[in-house]
C-alpha cells in the first residue's frame, strides 16, 4: 500500500518534471520564432493596423505590401544585387579556397607553414572597421569602389575559414588515388579537376552553403560601397536604407515586407538544408 | 615526379588566395599601425604627431563610455546565453520527442541577416506603435508604452536581440561537445547508483571542460566585435547609450549624418582601432588565465 502509494507519487512527479520541461521548451521555441511570425502577419498589415492594432493576426491581409516592396521600394533591384554579390563571393570563394587547400593537403612547398600561419592571424586578428577604410581605398584605386565587383572581391579574400573546412576534407581523400591517377597519367592540375574536385563535391556544397549564407547577411561591407550608388545596394542595405527614406519613413509595413522578401530565400534553403547548416557549425570554430 | 615543378605547381595553387590574403587582410593591418601616429583626414598630407592619437584617445570620454557599453552588452549577452544554450543542449542531447524540430527552430535565427533582424526588432520595439507595446497593452500587462529604444531601455533591447540571434549557434557547438563524451562513462556511473545530477556535475562538466572553454572564448570575442545590429537599430544612440566600441570605431572613418562625429579621422580612427584590438586582446588572456586557474582547481 505505501509502496504503491509511493511509486505513484514518483510517476506524478517525473510526470510534473516532463510537462515543466516542455513549458520551458515552448517558451524558447515562441521567442526564437516569435519575431519572425511578427514579421510575418505584420507584413500583410496595413500602416494603419500596423501602429494601432492589438492582435497578432491582421485584420485583412494585404499582400500588396510585398507587390510595393518590390516595384516602388526597389526590392527587385536590391534582390538581384544580393544575388549576384553572394553567387560570385561562393564561386570565388571556392575555386581559391580548394585550390589553396590541395596545395597545402597534397604539396611539401617551401613557405607551406608562413601561408598557413598568415591564414590563421587573419581569422583571429580583427581590427573592425578599420580595414574597412584601407580596403575601400584600394579599390577605389583599382576603380572598382563603385561596382559590386570591389564588395565581391573583398568578400573572397576572406576565405580563411572556407580554406580551413576545405583542408579537412581534402585531407579525409586518401592519397593513393592521387598516386593512382599520377600512375594513369595525371598531372598535378588534372588531379585537382579529376579526382579532388568530385570527391569533394559533399563538401563543396556544405562549404557554399556557409559562404553564401555569409554573403547574403553581409550588411557593412555593401553598405560602405554603395553610399553614393543607391541602385547597387543590396537587401540589407535597401531595407535598413527604410528607416532613412524620404517617402517610406512612416511605413513600417513595407519594411517588414522587405524585411521577409530578404529572410524568405535564407529560411527556404535552410528548411531544406538545416542538417548540413547544423554540422557546418558544430564542425566549426567560428562563432 | 619533378621537385621543382612540384613546388611551382602548388605555388600557382596557392597564390590566388595567398595575393588576395595579403592585400586585403594583412596590408590594411599595417596600414592603420601606421596612420595611429599620424594627424589625417583623409585627405592633405598626414601629419606625424607622434603618441598625440593616444593623449586624446584616454581624454575621449565618449570612447570609454562605448568600452563600459560594450562590457554591459557583452556580459548580458553572455549572462544569459551561455547557460540557455548549454541547458538547451543537455536536454536535446537525450532520447526526446521532437529534439529534431526543436533543434532546428532554435537554430534558425542564426541563419538570418542581423541587420535584417534589427529592422524587424526595430519596427516591433518601436515605442509609440511598436507590436510588442500594442500586444502587451492590448493584453492588460501594462498600461502605458514602453520606451524599448529609448535613453533607458535601448541597451536591454539590444541584448535581447543579441541573445535571440545567438543562442541556437552555441547550443549546437555544446550539442557537438556532448556527443564527444563516450556513453560507457554514464553506464558505469549508473552502475554505481550516481543520479542524474552527480552526472552531470562529474562526467558531463569536467568532460566538457575544453569545449566549454573554447565557446566561452569565442562568445566572449564575438560579444566584444558585434556592431551590426546595434548600428541598424539605434546608431548608437540615444545619448550615445548603446554606443558600442567597434560602432564609434566605424563612424570615425565613415561619419554619419544623424548624431556622432561628421569629420572623417582616420588617423585618430586607427589609434581607436589599435587601443580596441588590445582591450579585446587582454580580455581574451584575462579569460586564458582565469580559465587555466579554474583547470587547476579541478
Amino acid at each position: 500500500m505505501a509502496s504503491a502509494q509511493t511509486s505513484r507519487s514518483l510517476k506524478n512527479k517525473a510526470l510534473l518534471s516532463r510537462i515543466l520541461l516542455w513549458i520551458f521548451l515552448l517558451i524558447v521555441a515562441a521567442f526564437a520564432l516569435f519575431p519572425i511570425i511578427l514579421a510575418f502577419f505584420g507584413s500583410l498589415k496595413s500602416n494603419l493596423e500596423l501602429t494601432t492594432g492589438t492582435t497578432l493576426l491582421p485584420k485583412e491581409w494585404i499582400f500588396d505590401n510585398y507587390a510595393q516592396a518590390w516595384t516602388s521600394a526597389n526590392f527587385a533591384r536590391f534582390t538581384w544585387n544580393s544575388v549576384f554579390i553572394s553567387t560570385f563571393t561562393t564561386l570565388g570563394t571556392l575555386l581559391i579556397g580548394t585550390m589553396a587547400a590541395y596545395a597545402v593537403a597534397r604539396v611539401d612547398f617551401y613557405g607551406k607553414r608562413l601561408y598557413v600561419v598568415i591564414q590563421s592571424c587573419t581569422l583571429f586578428i580583427s581590427i573592425g572597421a578599420v580595414v574597412l577604410r584601407p580596403q575601400f581605398d584600394l579599390m577605389v584605386s583599382l576603380n572598382l569602389q563603385k561596382s559590386l565587383w570591389g564588395v565581391i572581391i573583398i568578400l573572397i579574400s576572406g576565405h580563411a575559414t572556407a580554406f580551413f573546412m576545405l583542408i579537412g576534407f581534402v585531407r579525409a581523400i586518401p592519397k593513393e588515388l592521387d598516386e593512382a591517377a599520377f600512375i594513369d597519367g595525371c598531372n598535378f592540375y588534372s588531379v585537382y579537376f579529376r579526382v579532388i574536385l568530385p570527391l569533394l563535391t559533399p563538401a563543396l556544397g556544405v562549404t557554399a552553403l556557409w559562404t553564401f549564407r555569409g554573403a547574403w547577411n553581409e550588411y557593412i561591407l555593401p553598405l560602405v560601397f554603395t553610399m553614393t550608388q543607391p541602385g547597387l545596394q543590396t537587401l540589407t542595405v535597401g531595407l535598413a536604407g527604410l528607416k532613412y527614406g524620404v517617402g517610406d519613413a512612416a511605413q513600417p509595413q513595407l519594411m517588414l515586407a522587405g524585411a521577409c522578401l530578404s529572410m524568405l530565400p535564407m529560411i527556404i534553403v535552410y528548411i531544406f538544408a538545416n542538417k548540413s547548416f547544423m554540422q557546418m557549425t558544430a564542425g566549426s570554430v567560428k562563432g | 615526379m619533378n621537385g621543382t615543378k612540384r613546388q611551382i605547381n602548388a605555388w600557382t595553387f596557392v597564390a590566388p588566395s595567398l595575393i588576395l590574403t595579403l592585400i586585403f587582410g594583412v596590408y590594411p593591418v599595417f596600414w592603420a599601425l601606421k596612420y595611429m601616429f599620424y594627424d589625417y583626414q583623409g585627405f592633405g598630407t598626414p601629419l606625424f604627431i607622434g603618441l598625440d592619437n593616444f593623449e586624446r584617445l584616454f581624454r575621449d570620454k565618449d570612447f570609454w563610455q562605448s568600452v563600459v557599453n560594450t562590457f554591459i552588452y557583452a556580459g548580458g549577452k553572455l549572462i544569459i546565453t551561455i547557460p540557455l544554450s548549454f541547458v538547451l543542449a543537455v536536454v536535446l542531447n537525450r532520447a526526446l520527442k521532437g529534439r529534431q524540430l526543436l533543434r532546428a527552430i532554435y537554430f534558425l535565427p542564426t541563419v538570418i541577416s542581423a541587420s535584417v533582424m534589427a529592422i524587424v526588432f526595430y519596427v516591433i520595439f518601436n515605442s509609440y506603435n511598436g507590436m510588442v507595446n500594442q500586444l502587451l497593452m492590448g493584453a492588460g500587462i501594462v498600461s502605458a508604452p514602453i520606451d524599448w529604444l529609448g535613453a533607458k531601455h535601448a541597451l536591454v533591447t539590444a541584448i535581447i536581440i543579441a541573445i535571440w540571434g545567438a543562442v541556437g549557434n552555441y547550443m549546437l557547438l555544446f550539442i557537438a561537445g556532448l556527443q564527444n563524451i563516450p556513453e560507457d562513462l554514464y553506464e558505469a556511473a549508473s552502475l554505481d547508483g550516481a543520479g542524474p545530477l552527480r552526472k552531470m556535475w562529474s562526467i558531463t562538466v569536467p568532460m566538457l571542460g575544453p569545449v566549454l572553454q573554447m565557446i566561452i572564448m569565442l562568445a566572449i570575442t564575438v560579444s566584444l566585435k558585434g556592431y551590426e545590429s546595434i548600428m541598424v537599430l539605434t546608431e548608437g544612440g540615444p545619448y550615445g547609450k548603446t554606443e558600442v566600441m567597434y560602432l564609434y570605431l566605424y563612424k570615425l572613418f565613415f561619419p554619419v549624418s544623424s548624431g556622432g562625429s561628421s569629420i572623417q579621422q582616420f588617423g585618430y580612427g586607427s589609434a581607436v582601432g589599435f587601443a580596441t584590438a588590445v582591450i579585446v586582446g587582454i580580455i581574451t588572456l584575462i579569460y586564458f588565465y582565469v580559465s587555466k586557474k579554474l583547470n587547476d582547481i579541478y
